[in-house]
């Protein structure tokens, strides 16, 4: 799928040359290696989000997602316990890693998770993440009837079956990329509403 | 980090999430909210953001045009819609049911050699209640697909309304077709 995004954007998302800002995560890694369990639960927290995102991507359902927060979890402190990170620097990408396995292996042998839960204690995996607020209903009822017509039609047939652009122009009768134009307008034209409209 | 670097940031996040990356941005973007928790945040609101939009859309908050397709889209997802198709002069009884989730209305028209349609709403007296410029429409579909906020039709009493559709260029504009709307509210006995 053409993604239309240019070399600066790619770079955008490259991994930093620099790994301080992610110290903590390394930190965390290294005391649970040294046998810390002080360190598994904030581990956990840190993680517990980013998997569930990467989890609903791919999944596409909040009960998968989080038995795959559970599983990943479970697996890396695992390793972590027996000292089988060899680079707690790299923390994440192990996570990551461990992540799209762990979801390739569940397609696999959906029988080994019931296994795995029964013989490991997961009192450290934090409850799912409570849902941020959105939007109070009449605050973005408002904010979305004050945007331009064809914007407001675009976010909705986007938002309402994460329909992409390539799709949603063929049923416009547009491109790709001018529906990603009218995307990218709207969302600011929310975002900028939402933010200054006052509750109802 | 300026807001318009967010806005652009949102809006690659947004085609990660709807899958429009192709495979090697799309791992890089995975591997950077790995790593990342503001960006991450970010595509979480936007996840809550879309599901809102979704909940307001069938708690019918507010109107919006659409395509015939998704109309069919709502459909196979259960929705269940009380739906007008009305030619150009056309006119409708029209009402609302306390289990119907939507209206909708399929307003024909030829619309062959447009570039813009703007959709306008007048009430019972003619006068103007509202006028939507360059709606979206599937051009293959002759047809303009309205769905009406059903918050506010449900509160309507006995009172008729009028679309009108006209074709508009730089310089001038032309009623492509206008369409009728008796509306009384909802009577079990048919």
């Amino acid at each position: 799928m053409d993604s239309g995004l240019s070399i600066e954007t790619r770079g955008f998302y490259a991994p930093p040359v620099q790994d301080t800002p992610f110290d903590i995560d390394a930190d965390l890694a290294r005391r649970i290696s040294a046998g810390d369990s002080q360190a598994e639960a904030p581990f956990c927290g840190r993680f517990a989000p980013r998997i569930r995102l990467f989890g609903l991507k791919r999944l596409r359902s909040d009960a998968a997602a989080a038995d795959l927060v559970q599983d990943v979890l479970i697996m890396a402190l695992q390793k972590l316990r027996a000292g089988a990170v060899r680079e707690p620097e790299h923390i994440a990408s192990f996570m990551l890693g461990t992540a799209r396995q762990m979801m390739l292996d569940s397609m696999r042998n959906s029988g080994r998770r019931e296994r795995i839960l029964s013989e490991y204690p997961i009192d450290l995996i934090p409850a799912e993440e409570p849902a941020v607020e959105g939007a109070p209903d009449g605050r973005l009822q408002h904010c979305l009837q004050a945007l331009p017509e064809r914007e407001r039609t675009v976010l909705v047939m986007t938002f309402y079956d994460d329909c992409p652009a390539d799709a949603l122009g063929t049923q416009l009768g547009v491109s790709s990329g001018n529906v990603r134009v009218i995307r990218h307008r709207g969302l600011q034209h929310l975002r900028d509403c939402l933010e200054n409209a006052e509750a109802p | 980090m300026t807001a318009d670097h967010h806005e652009h940031q949102a809006s690659e996040l947004l085609a990660y999430w709807l899958d429009e990356l192709d495979e090697a941005v799309a791992e890089a973007v995975e591997e950077h909210l790995f790593r990342c928790d503001a960006c991450g945040a970010r595509l979480r609101e936007l996840i809550q953001l879309g599901g809102a939009v979704r909940k307001a859309l069938l708690t019918g908050s507010f109107g919006t045009v659409v395509t015939p397709s998704f109309i069919r889209r709502l459909q196979d997802a259960g929705a269940r819609l009380r739906q007008y198709h009305l030619d150009p002069g056309g006119s409708v009884n029209c009402t609302l049911a306390p289990d119907d989730d939507l209206v909708v209305s399929h307003l024909r028209v030829d619309m062959s050699g447009v570039r813009q349609v703007d959709l306008l709403i007048d009430d019972e007296n003619g006068a103007l209640l509202h006028r939507a410029r360059h709606v979206a429409f599937d051009p293959a579909s002759s047809e303009v697909t309205v769905i009406p906020p059903v918050a506010l039709v449900r509160r309507m009493g006995t009172s008729r309304q009028r679309m009108r559709l006209m074709a508009v260029d730089r310089s001038s504009e032309r009623l492509l077709g206008e369409y009728t709307f008796n509306h009384s509210p909802y009577d079990p006995r048919g």
